[in-house]
C-alpha cells in the first residue's frame, strides 16, 4: 500500500519529483483567474457605474448576477460546455458569470452610498459628471469596490480549480488525478498551491484597501506635505 | 447683480416652489431669503446655479441670462455653501479649497498662494490647517472652510444655502460675525438662505419674506422690523424675536393682565370678597385714569377691612417695575424673593400690567420647547 510512508514524505518526493509540472499549473491557474477577474472588472464596474445613474435598470441587473451566482459552480461549467465546448474558455465564461455578483454589488452600493450632499455639493461648484465620479464617487466609494473584488478574487481562484474538470488547466488538474488514484499527495499538491495563491492574493487586496482608504490617502498625503512644508 | 424676472418653478408634481419671483440683488449687498419650509427660498438659490431648472421666467446673473451660459461654466463662476457644509471628506483642507480653482485649470503656485491667502482672511494659520482633514476640525472650523471654498476663485456672486444651520449657538453667531467682517473685505453679492429670523436681521443688507413661492415683504431689516407688511410677517417675525430674549431683554413679553383690577374708591371687605371669589392673593388698585394706585395684599386688606376703611388703605407701593428700565433679570430676582405678581408701571405712574412667576415659567418653557438658540449676554 501506497499509505505505508507518511503524507508528508509521500508529498515532499512528489513535489521534488514534478515540481517543474506543479509550477507550470500554478501559473495557468494564475493565468486563468487572472483572466476571469480582467473581465470581470472590466464588465462589472462600468456596468455598477451605469446602474447607479439607471436606477430603475439596477434590480433587474443583480438579480441577473445573483442567479449566476446561485448556480452551483460545476453545474455552470457543466452547461457552458453546450456554448463554448470544454476547455479553458469554457471554465474562464464561467468564472467571470460566477464572480459577477460580489463586484457589481459593492460597485453600485460602494457609488450610491457616497452622501448625496457631497455630490450636490460638488455639481454645484461646477463638475461635470465624469468629474463627480472620479474625484469624489470613485475615491470615496474604492473600500468598498474593493471589498467587492477580494471577494471576486477568492472565489475564481478556489473555483477555478474545476476548471481541469471540462478539460482546462489549472491546479485543479492535480487535484482531480490524485482524487481519481487515491493518492493524497497529489491532491494536496494541487490544493496547497491554489489556497495559498487565494490566500496571497486576498492579503494583497485587503492592503490595497487598506491603501485606498480616503482617510489613510488624505493622512498620507498631510504627512508627506507636511514634511516637505517644515524644509524652507 | 442677480434678476430674477419672473422666474418660475413648478416641479413635476404640479407643485408651484416659486411663483413668477420677481427681485433684484445689487452688487456687494447680502440679501436674505427666509420663510417657513416649502417657501421655495432654497430652490430659487438653487435655480441661481441651474441645479433646479427654471419652468419659466428669467433669471440674469452679471448681465447675462443664466440660460444662454453652460451650467458647468456657470456654477464654477458662482460660490456655492451647502447647510451640511460638505467637505470632500478624502481631501485636505487645501484641496477642498482648491476644487474650484483647479476646474478652472489654475496652475499649482496659484492655487497654493490663494489658499494661503484665503486662510489668512480666515484668522486660520496655513501651516498648521492647510494639510488637516475635515475630521480634524470642529464644525465651525469646517463651515469656515466651507465658507473659503465658495470664495477659492473669487466669484462675484456667492450662494448659501443655510451655511450656519447645522451649528450650535455659539459657533454659529461668531461665524455670522466673521462672515460679515469678511464681507467687508470681499464685497460679494450674497445670496443667503435661512429660516433663522435672528440670523436674517443681523445678516442681511435686505430681508426678503417669502411665503408659498412669492415675496410676502422685502427690505432692509430695520424696514421689515418696523413696519411688517402683513399678519405673516408679523408673526414671523414675532415668533422669532421671541427665541431671542435674554436677561437683559426689556419686561414688555412678559407683562400680562392682572386677574383683578379694582377701583381705589372701593370698601376694603368687598375687595376682600372679589379675592376671594378669584381665588387670589392680590387686586391692582386703579383708576378711571389708568394711574395706578397700589397693589391690594391680602393681609393688608384684612387689617384695613378690620379697621372698616376703603382698600385704598391696604395697598403697597413698594413694589413695583418701571417698564421702561426693567430688565427680565430684575423681575426674576424680585419673584424669586418673594412669590407676588409684580406690578409694572411706566414713568407717568400708569399702569401697564403684571409679570408673574407663572409668566416667567410659561416662557422659560416655551422656549426651552423650541430648541431655539440660546440666549447671548
Amino acid at each position: 500500500m501506497p499509505d505505508q510512508k507518511p503524507l508528508l514524505d509521500l508529498f515532499l518526493a512528489y513535489i521534488i519529483r514534478f515540481w517543474p509540472r506543479i509550477l507550470s499549473l500554478t501559473w495557468q491557474h494564475i493565468m486563468i483567474s487572472s483572466i476571469a477577474l480582467a473581465i470581470t472588472l472590466a464588465v462589472c464596474i462600468p456596468l455598477g457605474i451605469y446602474l447607479t445613474r439607471n436606477e430603475k435598470a439596477a434590480p433587474y441587473v443583480i438579480g441577473v448576477a445573483n442567479i449566476f451566482q446561485t448556480i452551483p459552480s460545476l453545474a455552470l461549467l457543466g452547461f457552458l460546455i453546450f456554448i463554448f465546448g470544454i476547455g479553458n474558455d469554457n471554465a474562464i465564461c464561467a468564472l467571470f458569470l460566477y464572480a459577477m455578483l460580489p463586484v457589481l454589488q459593492n460597485t453600485y452600493t460602494g457609488l450610491k452610498n457616497v452622501p448625496k450632499h457631497l455630490i450636490l455639493a460638488a455639481r454645484g461648484m461646477g463638475m461635470t459628471e465624469y468629474q463627480i465620479l472620479m474625484r469624489v464617487q470613485m475615491p470615496l466609494g474604492l473600500p468598498v469596490i474593493i471589498a467587492g473584488i477580494r471577494v471576486a478574487t477568492v472565489w475564481i481562484i478556489g473555483t477555478a480549480t474545476l476548471a481541469s474538470a471540462i478539460g482546462g488547466g489549472g491546479l485543479g488538474r492535480l487535484i482531480f488525478s490524485g482524487l481519481a488514484s487515491i493518492r493524497n499527495e497529489v491532491v494536496l499538491a494541487g490544493a496547497l498551491p491554489a489556497t495559498i495563491l487565494a490566500l496571497v492574493a486576498d492579503q494583497a487586496l485587503k492592503m490595497f484597501q487598506a491603501h485606498a482608504d480616503p482617510k489613510r490617502r488624505a493622512l498620507r498625503l498631510s504627512q508627506k506635505t507636511e514634511t516637505s512644508a517644515d524644509r524652507p | 447683480m442677480v434678476i430674477f424676472d419672473k422666474a418660475t418653478k413648478i416641479y413635476e408634481d404640479g407643485t408651484r416652489a416659486v411663483d413668477r419671483l420677481d427681485l433684484e440683488i445689487e452688487r456687494g449687498e447680502i440679501a436674505v431669503l427666509i420663510g417657513p419650509s416649502g417657501c421655495g427660498k432654497t430652490t430659487s438659490l438653487k435655480m441661481v446655479n441651474r441645479l433646479e431648472e427654471l419652468t419659466s421666467g428669467k433669471i440674469v446673473v452679471g448681465g447675462k441670462d443664466i440660460h444662454s451660459l453652460d451650467p458647468v461654466e456657470l456654477r464654477r463662476s458662482i460660490g456655492y455653501v451647502v447647510q451640511e457644509i460638505a467637505l470632500m471628506p478624502h481631501m485636505s483642507v487645501a484641496e477642498n479649497i482648491a476644487i474650484v480653482p483647479r476646474l478652472l485649470g489654475w496652475d499649482k503656485k496659484r492655487i497654493r498662494r490663494r489658499v494661503d491667502e484665503l486662510l489668512e482672511l480666515a484668522r486660520l494659520d496655513p501651516a498648521r490647517y492647510r494639510f488637516r482633514l475635515p475630521d480634524q476640525l470642529s464644525g465651525g472650523q469646517k463651515q469656515r472652510i466651507g465658507v473659503l471654498r465658495a470664495l477659492a476663485a473669487d466669484p462675484e456672486v456667492v450662494l448659501m444655502d443655510e451655511p450656519f444651520g447645522a451649528l450650535d449657538p455659539i459657533s454659529r453667531e461668531g461665524l455670522q460675525n466673521e462672515l460679515l467682517e469678511l464681507q467687508n473685505t470681499v464685497k460679494k453679492t450674497i445670496i443667503f438662505v435661512t429660516h433663522d429670523m435672528e440670523e436674517a436681521l443681523r445678516m442681511a443688507n435686505r430681508v426678503v419674506i417669502m411665503r408659498q413661492g412669492r415675496i410676502e415683504q422685502m427690505g432692509t431689516p430695520d424696514e421689515i422690523q418696523d413696519n411688517p407688511a402683513t399678519d405673516f410677517v408679523r408673526n414671523f417675525i414675532g415668533e422669532d424675536r421671541l427665541a431671542n430674549i435674554s436677561p437683559d431683554s426689556p419686561l414688555d413679553i412678559l407683562v400680562q393682565e392682572p386677574i383683578l383690577r379694582v377701583k381705589p374708591g372701593r370698601a376694603a371687605s368687598e375687595v376682600l370678597d372679589m379675592m376671594e371669589d378669584e381665588g387670589c392673593e392680590t387686586a391692582q388698585v386703579v383708576d378711571k385714569n389708568g394711574k395706578w394706585h397700589g397693589m391690594a395684599l391680602l393681609w393688608l386688606l384684612k387689617q384695613a377691612s378690620r379697621k372698616g376703611l376703603s382698600a385704598a388703605d391696604g395697598l403697597t407701593r413698594e413694589r413695583k417695575l418701571l417698564i421702561e428700565e426693567a430688565t427680565l433679570r430684575d423681575a426674576a430676582e424680585m419673584l424669586a424673593d418673594k412669590d407676588l405678581p409684580i406690578p409694572v408701571v411706566n414713568e407717568t405712574g400708569e399702569f401697564v400690567g403684571i409679570v408673574t412667576q407663572a409668566g416667567v415659567a410659561r416662557l422659560t418653557i416655551g422656549r426651552l420647547t423650541r430648541k431655539r438658540r440660546e440666549v447671548k449676554d
